[in-house]
């Protein structure tokens, strides 16, 4: 058998190299970054790290027990504001609205919102909450944060939530209606059950979105050393008088503190910098590795 | 019947109505912000050149080219890069890979963007400024003028940026891509290969052409991402407002001038006005894309009917 040139074979063969080869290559950009990071952070992790405030630590960075703090307060704050807005919503899309101008012109609307840039919500909130309504946040404060990263996160959380809805068999929910119920109480106790995992998913989404959040944090959150406090005390700029500690006072989050040390590299160390970074990867990962398993174990699909 | 407010109704519709007026509020004030510095300026907002504060002159050429010139470049990078491995794990990798590959890639879709910001300003700028920076210039750059290195002293450019952005948006495109891949249906494969296509010919005339809604989606959407970054940009891509000279060059996109000036300038009225005009540049360009992925998504849901 004479040998041929066979052009077909040789281009599937090519193909399939340059794909693996494709894929290899972004496993291992993706891989050396954290195996980087997390490489240059080991000088400084450690369980006092960790666990003490960056006040309480000699000389500037040294820590992050702050920032790990204000960072699940902001971001489980910003999740109770965003997620009854975002679960009325979806439900409302998904099971009253009819196919008119104002469902189609709100679906627009949530689809812009969860496209704009995050820098773009950080200046509404730079001025609008942190500015105008000083008097009632506090400035740069741990509610002001909250607000903008609901914002941020509503369309996250509204779109899981609806694709939990979705998914939904009919059928039980004619099931119920043929029992005599009414739409809300299929609604209540049909729909919204069968959907919870899906609906917990999205909330715990959102949840990620709003830790691994930099820019509008580092515009509306300011920056603390300290531990977030409790505490009510007067305070004449605010409003009524008094200031609500935390929610009104100054937050330390952990994408501030990265920022620091990139800000300020010549008195912080970079690995304070990097272990910064490892630990807020560390808890974007687990939350969405708890989304995943939520998902695997009561999903549907 | 008795007619009885349906209260759970109410709740719903209201807050959806709430949500709308939200984003509504959001943009309606950006717009309301900005309106002074349009008026002052037009159309040379957007064609001007000059930015400074003190003589009051606003124009946004150059960062409107910084933005650019660093979009196509990491698109550049990125768009092959996730194509080509979204086709890999759609359609060749063994199934036990594209379990691992998928979950794992997806979990890397949220390291937080300031974290890519100091792995490029302390990591991969070293290695750009000793290694690949002057391999590009000895190279292509001494052909073509736009691979030259302007500062061989500093790895800091729009290449960099471009490279860290493009690992950013890289798992958005794969992901996406690939699931337009796999909403091909079988069928469609199956009589490709049975009419003795071989695998590629099959994915190169038959699933790639069927799949473009999708994959147009995950390229605009990476675009997006890519255009409105701005912690991982602003730390790397050197902050110099011109026209950049090369790849190696540095540049100053938009959503860098608004993170630098904006603490700084938020009181003043007149400047804080010119940055809001920068966010509604963004905005606009945002808007054209999103209707551009309603498009896209509504010939996706024809096709499949």
């Amino acid at each position: 058998m004479a040998v041929t040139f066979n052009w077909r074979r040789t281009e599937e063969i090519l193909f399939i190299v340059l794909c693996a080869g494709a894929a290899v290559l972004s496993a291992l950009s993706l891989f050396a970054i954290l195996g980087t990071i997390t490489v240059e952070a080991i000088p400084s992790l450690g369980l006092y790290f960790i666990l003490t405030a960056e006040n309480e630590a000699p000389g500037v960075g040294g820590a992050v027990g702050n920032a790990i703090v204000g960072t699940v307060f902001i971001s489980l704050f910003a999740t109770a504001l965003a997620t009854p807005l975002a679960l009325g919503t979806a439900v409302y899309l998904q099971r009253y609205a009819s196919k008119n101008a104002f469902t189609r012109g709100l679906r627009y609307l949530i689809e812009v919102l969860s496209g704009t840039p995050s820098i773009v919500l950080g200046i509404f909130g730079l001025l609008v909450l942190v500015f105008y309504l000083r008097a009632y946040t506090g400035g740069f404060s741990l509610l002001t944060g909250s607000i903008a990263l609901a914002i941020l996160i509503m369309p996250v959380i509204e779109r899981a939530i609806e694709d939990a809805i979705i998914t939904v068999p009919t059928d039980i929910e004619h099931g119920s209606y043929a029992l005599g119920a009414t739409k809300w109480q299929t609604i209540r106790h049909v729909t919204i059950p069968v959907a919870a995992s899906g609906i917990l998913t999205g909330i715990v989404l959102g949840f990620g979105r709003a830790a691994e959040e930099s820019a509008v944090v580092i515009l509306t959150a300011g920056y603390s050393q300290f531990f977030p406090e409790f505490a009510v005390k007067s305070n004449e700029k605010l409003a009524f008088g008094m200031k609500i500690y935390p929610l009104q006072d100054l937050v330390g989050t952990l994408p501030y503190s990265v920022y620091h040390a990139y800000e300020n590299s010549n008195v912080i160390k970079i690995s304070d910098g990097f272990a910064a970074a490892f630990v807020l990867i560390v808890i974007v990962l687990l939350v969405n590795l708890t989304a995943k398993i939520i998902l695997w174990k009561y999903g549907h699909d | 019947m008795r007619q009885t407010i349906d209260i759970p109704r109410f709740f719903f519709l209201s807050s959806a109505v709430i949500s709308a007026l939200i984003v509504i509020l959001v943009f309606g004030f950006i717009f309301f912000t900005a309106v002074p510095v349009f008026e002052k300026e037009g159309v040379g907002f957007l064609t001007g050149t000059t930015w400074n504060y003190e003589t009051h002159e606003y124009g946004i050429l150059y960062y409107i080219v910084g933005t650019l010139v660093l979009t196509v470049v990491a698109m550049a990078i990125a768009c092959p890069l996730g194509v080509l491995t979204a086709i890999f794990l759609a359609e060749w990798a063994p199934v036990w890979l594209e379990r691992i590959m998928r979950p794992l890639i997806e979990l890397l879709v949220g390291i937080p963007s300031v974290v890519y910001g100091i792995f490029g300003f302390f990591v991969l700028e070293r290695v750009f400024r000793y290694h690949v920076d002057p391999f590009i210039d000895a190279t292509l750059g001494s052909v073509i003028p736009i691979f030259r290195d302007p500062d061989p002293s500093s790895g800091i450019s729009i290449l960099l940026a471009a490279t860290v952005l493009a690992i950013m948006v890289l798992p958005t495109i794969t992901i996406l891509v690939q699931e337009a891949m796999l909403s091909v249906p079988r069928e469609y494969r199956e009589g490709s290969l049975a009419l003795g296509a071989t695998k590629w010919e099959t994915i190169k005339k038959v699933v790639i052409p069927v799949a473009v809604p999708g994959l147009l989606t995950g390229i605009v959407l990476g675009f997006m991402r890519a255009m409105g970054e701005t912690m991982a940009v602003a730390m790397i891509v050197g902050n110099s407002a011109r026209i950049p000279s090369s790849i190696l060059d540095s540049g100053y996109p938009m959503t860098s001038k608004i993170l630098n000036d904006i603490g700084y300038w938020v009181s003043n009225d007149e400047a804080r006005s010119a940055l809001f005009g920068i966010a509604v540049v963004l905005f606009c360009v945002e808007i054209v894309f999103v209707a551009l992925i309603r498009y896209a998504g509504d010939r996706l849901r024809m096709d499949k009917r």
